[in-house]
């Protein structure tokens, strides 16, 4: 099925905006002020729906014009698209996204045509799905393990390197004594946190770096000085 | 607008398509996503997160309900969405230079696509067709595709290392660990701040 790559779903879904011409704001204008407020880190709502690896909303105003000889064309309304990437399958995605993110999910889709609201989940599923659009070709370069998987093994990579860079002039049994020890504290790490920017950000390995450079700027200095 | 989020860029485009045509890009997306190989180019420029090509029918947009005016078009559309790192100039220019063939499969069934190659009218046919993301969310911010490849490697041979080094003596173990640090020296770069784009 074109919606998945491995254990990816890719998830495509356009949702008719109302159009009242009597609202003092429109629909797509609230819809848009409501997604700036949104915050897109580890706050965001989709961190809280864990298996989201990357998702974006957008208000579509119109199809596009590409000039002569084509013919021009509107659309009757503007669409609300949503377009994620997460792991597992659609039902449980919609459901963790009713269930645990409930209050963003409707200040957004109230603004769209026949919108059930996420409290009667099997109308709110069903809804959605309605909308779908089924994709016809989706890639995705690592679609072999989860958010949380990769998260960790990010982590990893930035504790392997500081630790490599620590361990190097120790001996055989030092170096086994402090893996062991590195392993634990690995294992022990709290989980890390979609959408933070800080985790599996620099790690110290970078502050060592600009000693080593601070430090052979010394010596420079001193050779210099002799 | 918030077409990035550090390290990556939300893109979208919409092209209109005679319907007949539609058939074509179908079956080439079906001989892609079946022939795997075809797939390298795409594979090894290596900074795409997430791409996905959706064929919308002129007659498919969705109908809710009775009160929402009904759709009457002449084209049916393909929207493209990608996560990618780096800039859109880089991005463009990429596609253009290294997958200008697959490209030009995709998309010369839209109306008025002037080709990927050169770059210029390229660039200026996809600013056209391209609309501003509302709203992007990645729960790796730091991590471009490269750092997640390079970071599950890394992940991998530290679990062989932990397997392979019970009950070895300290020697045994400062061989393999030697190993392990020759494996995965190349995939511990940092992530970060992305650089400033230009």
């Amino acid at each position: 099925m074109a919606n998945q790559s491995g254990d990816v779903y890719g998830l495509t879904i356009l949702s008719p905006i109302l159009q009242d011409l009597t609202a003092e704001t429109s629909h797509n204008c609230a819809i848009r002020m409501k997604l700036a407020g949104l915050p897109n880190d580890e706050s965001s709502p989709f961190a809280k729906v864990s298996s989201t690896h990357m998702a974006r909303l957008v208000v579509m105003d119109d199809v596009v014009y590409v000039g002569m000889p084509s013919c021009e064309e509107h659309l009757k309304s503007q669409y609300l698209v949503f377009e994620t990437n997460f792991d597992g399958d659609l039902d449980t995605y919609l459901t963790r996204m009713a269930r645990e993110i409930p209050a963003d999910v409707d200040a957004v889709w109230q603004h769209c045509w026949g919108y059930p609201g996420t409290k009667d989940m099997a109308a709110f599923i069903a809804y959605m799905k309605k909308c779908q659009i089924t994709t016809t070709f989706y890639f995705a370069d690592v679609n072999n393990h989860t958010v949380q998987q990769t998260l960790t093994a990010l982590q990893t990579q930035a504790a392997v390197a500081e630790f490599i860079e620590k361990n190097q002039d120790k001996t055989a049994a030092e170096l086994q004594a402090a893996f062991a020890h590195f392993l634990g504290k690995l294992r022990e790490a709290p989980a890390p946190v979609p959408g933070r920017p800080e985790k599996g950000g620099p790690p110290r390995i970078e502050t060592d770096m600009k000693w080593a450079t601070r430090n052979a700027a010394n010596t420079q200095q001193v050779t210099h000085n002799e | 607008m918030s077409n990035i989020n550090h390290k990556t860029y939300a893109m979208n485009a919409i092209t209109p398509m005679k319907w007949w045509k539609t058939w074509i890009v179908r079956a080439f997306f079906f001989i892609l996503g079946t022939v795997k190989p075809l797939q390298k180019d795409l594979v090894q420029l290596s900074f795409i997160h997430f791409a996905r090509w959706v064929i919308i029918k002129r007659n498919e947009f969705p109908h809710v309900c009775n009160q929402q005016p009904r759709e009457k078009l002449k084209y049916d559309y393909l929207l493209f969405f990608s996560n990618f790192n780096g800039t859109w100039n880089q991005y463009i220019d990429a596609f253009s230079a290294v997958l200008s063939v697959g490209l030009n499969l995709i998309w010369r069934w839209s109306e008025k696509f002037p080709g990927s190659v050169p770059v210029t009218p390229f660039k200026q046919y996809i600013a056209r067709c391209q609309f501003d993301t509302d709203y992007y969310y990645t729960a790796y911010p730091y991590a471009t595709t490269n750092d997640v490849k390079a970071a599950h490697r890394v992940q991998d041979a530290l679990d062989a290392l932990e397997k392979e080094s019970a009950g070895k003596t300290a020697e045994e173990f400062a061989r393999s660990y030697r190993k392990f640090v020759l494996a995965v020296q190349s995939d511990l770069g940092q992530t970060g701040k992305a650089p400033v784009g230009t």
